[in-house]
């Protein structure tokens, strides 16, 4: 493989990232949106984090904010970001244009529509590196073919110089990591990166992204909404929900003792190989809360089939089970006495779960 | 090459149809006292002249052999003879060309030069107070008629302040650039403003919908400067209705000039055809819409390849087809 710059390494001891209460709001008519409402959490250097959250709990919004790409008009930002130990919540898009693709760079969610479709994929992948790096043409051009090598792109040469229309949509997600990777980032976002391919290529495209985090020491924040994609490809998982973060655990202790309702239910929902063919998936019934009038207490309350009166009136803090990396935002979590009790009794009366029918 | 071949066909279908179909029309009107020939040359002149014009130029003849006779004397650029002026076509017909050519390349190009950075920038800054402002101006302009504009600019530019002299179109650049330039200069204001105003509207419109697209986000987070994403991503990907407002402007210059030529006494060829059309001048009339058909469809071919250049996947459909 290639060893094109790795990202510069200023290695300060402190995490690669670390927000503390994060807020990001959008000033609309209806209302300002709360949709990211004090996110803490820290990531270490070559770790992956998975944000997982249903559409609308501002897990895209949170990794937009962290990267500054959110437009200046109407959105209000607070709270710490510190990245590589420097404070860059407050910075401008001028001063973080610096950072974007350099230190920090994002997949995209399709990528039908996020390549230029009037650009050649080697103007598209060269174009960070002239800028960023101050390469010459050809030295450039020569990278990018590397580059198409590396996300596994047979016949290099000749892509670089076609359209993204001519490529497969794989292609075009493997050009999207070509880019991004361009510069050799510390930190690579990669938003919902396989919904909108084949399920045939998805296993492969989440392949690639690990393996090139490996191979560059990058971390990589995974946005999902499918707890199935981070299950094998992450390090840690943080629950979103409501502009909230509502459980985060290492992968492996989160898929074995999950606290939170709410992922319990994200899991839930997720067809499973050993279940018997027509199963009825789980769905989460109810719709994520609106987010000018976030509901008191829990956000997940008014959805959740374990709650009580106290979950409806006071906010659970977030607190850490008796392993300190594992922490959950929850009155009565899984696996407590309440929840069994709700449990019982939700056995006797057959309602249908969560309203689905 | 099929694609060429299919577009120059059409060409010759459009431009045999017009000016056959001109020719015939104004043959039903010449017809429509009796003779087409004493009609054509007035009510006073010898029986041998009207016999031999209508000889030389087959009036008595069917349409169709009329119509062969008039295509053979264009390809040698004669374009016929006409009556009230008791000349050739082709002489005076010069002239008239070269003043609307110059209307109208030079309206365009400023336009250009006009609305596109002022688009890029609105769309940059939209919904921003310099945004807002110059959508108030260009919705103005748009509204303020040529009839208008045209005696204000001409009150404020060459009577009031005296900038530039009154106007003779005899001027060409070869002879004089500045008395040229001087010359027209009111003239093209009047035709640019309102084309400025609205391709301002048209790809400003388009900018900011292409602002928003993935693409354009993923530019910004490439790291690439702002300046770069607007002019290298995005005004490529906008530009297509604007193109195709451009084609429409370059194919419809001698309409469009007509108000301006007749106000300011600019002797082009909108004037000239209203005139032509007015005296039975069936040559003069025949000539000028030749060159119109002949405009509009060569202006729809460019418009049509730039396209293809802009677009590789418009070019690759069509290598395909």
């Amino acid at each position: 493989m290639s060893n094109i710059s790795q990202a510069s390494s200023r290695d300060t001891g402190a995490p690669l990232l670390e927000l503390t209460d994060v807020k990001t709001h959008f000033r609309t008519r209806r209302g300002l949106v709360r949709a990211v409402d004090g996110v803490s959490l820290t990531l270490e250097r070559g770790k992956s984090l998975g944000v997982v959250g249903e559409s609308g709990s501002g897990k895209t919004i949170l990794s937009r904010s962290i990267m500054g790409l959110l437009p200046t008009k109407g959105t209000e930002r607070h709270g710490s970001i510190r990245f590589q130990g420097q404070e860059i919540g407050n910075l401008g898009r001028k001063q973080m244009r610096h950072i974007w693709g350099r230190e920090m760079a994002m997949i995209f969610q399709d990528p039908m529509t996020s390549l230029n479709p009037l650009m050649k994929i080697g103007r598209q992948i060269t174009e960070p590196l002239e800028i960023h790096l101050g390469m010459d043409k050809d030295n450039a051009w020569a990278t990018a073919e590397r580059l198409l090598q590396d996300v596994r792109i047979p016949e290099g040469a000749r892509r670089l110089h076609q359209y993204p229309h001519e490529l497969s949509g794989g292609m075009r997600q493997r050009v999207m990591i070509a880019i991004a990777m361009a510069c050799g980032p510390t930190l690579l976002f990669a938003d919902e990166p396989t919904t909108a391919l084949d399920v045939t290529v998805q296993a492969q495209i989440l392949d690639l992204l690990n393996d090139q985090r490996k191979e560059r020491n990058m971390s990589l924040i995974l946005v999902t909404h499918d707890l199935g994609v981070v299950a094998g490809h992450t390090d840690e998982i943080a629950v979103m929900y409501g502009g909230k973060l509502v459980e985060k655990a290492p992968t492996r202790v989160l898929f074995a003792d999950m606290k939170m309702p709410y992922t319990e239910a994200l899991m839930q929902s997720i067809p499973k190989i050993d279940d018997p063919s027509h199963t009825r998936l789980l769905a989460i019934g109810g719709r994520p809360p609106d987010l000018v009038n976030p509901p008191n207490g829990c956000r997940f309350a008014p959805r959740c089939l374990y709650a009580r009166d106290r979950c409806l009136t006071e906010e659970p803090p977030l607190r850490a089970t008796d392993n300190p990396e594992h922490t959950y935002a929850c009155w009565y979590p899984v696996g407590s006495a309440e929840y069994y009790q709700a449990k019982a009794r939700l056995a006797e009366t057959p309602v249908a779960v969560g309203g689905l029918d | 090459m099929r694609y060429a071949l299919q577009r120059f066909t059409q060409f010759l279908i459009v431009f045999f149809l017009v000016t056959f179909g001109v020719m015939v029309f104004m043959r039903i009107g010449l017809n429509k006292p009796g003779d087409p020939a004493r009609t054509m040359l007035g009510g006073t002149v010898s029986q041998e002249l009207i016999d031999s014009t209508t000889a030389k130029f087959h009036l008595d003849s069917n349409y169709f052999v009329q119509y062969w006779f008039w295509l053979k004397g264009m390809l040698t650029l004669d374009f016929g003879y006409s009556a009230p002026n008791n000349m050739a076509v082709t002489t005076y017909l010069k002239p008239r060309v070269l003043t609307t050519v110059f209307l109208g390349v030079y309206s365009i190009f400023f336009a250009l030069v006009i609305a596109v950075p002022l688009a890029v920038y609105q769309a940059y800054k939209r919904d921003r107070s310099f945004d807002k402002l110059s959508s108030f101006a260009t919705f103005f302009f748009i509204s303020v008629p040529a009839v208008v504009l045209a005696p204000l600019l001409k009150y404020v530019f060459i009577d009031w302040l005296a900038w530039f002299p009154r106007l003779s179109s005899k001027i060409y650049p070869w002879d004089d650039l500045v008395g040229h330039f001087k010359n027209f200069f009111v003239p093209v204001l009047v035709l640019t403003i309102p084309l400025a105003a609205v391709w301002t509207r048209l790809l400003r419109a388009d900018m900011v919908q292409t602002l928003q697209s993935d693409f354009i986000t993923l530019a910004s987070a490439k790291g690439v400067p702002p300046s770069r994403v607007l002019w290298g991503h995005a005004l490529r990907n906008s530009v297509f209705s604007l193109v195709t407002s451009v084609g429409f402007q370059l194919g419809g210059l001698v309409g469009g000039a007509l108000i301006v030529e007749a106000y300011f006494n600019m002797k082009g060829m909108g004037s000239l055809l209203v005139v032509a059309i007015l005296s039975s001048d069936l040559f003069t009339v025949q000539a000028v819409s030749a060159i119109l058909v002949a405009c509009v469809v060569l202006v729809n071919l460019g418009v049509d390849l730039s396209y293809a250049l802009i677009d590789p996947r418009i070019r690759h459909a069509r290598a395909l087809s």
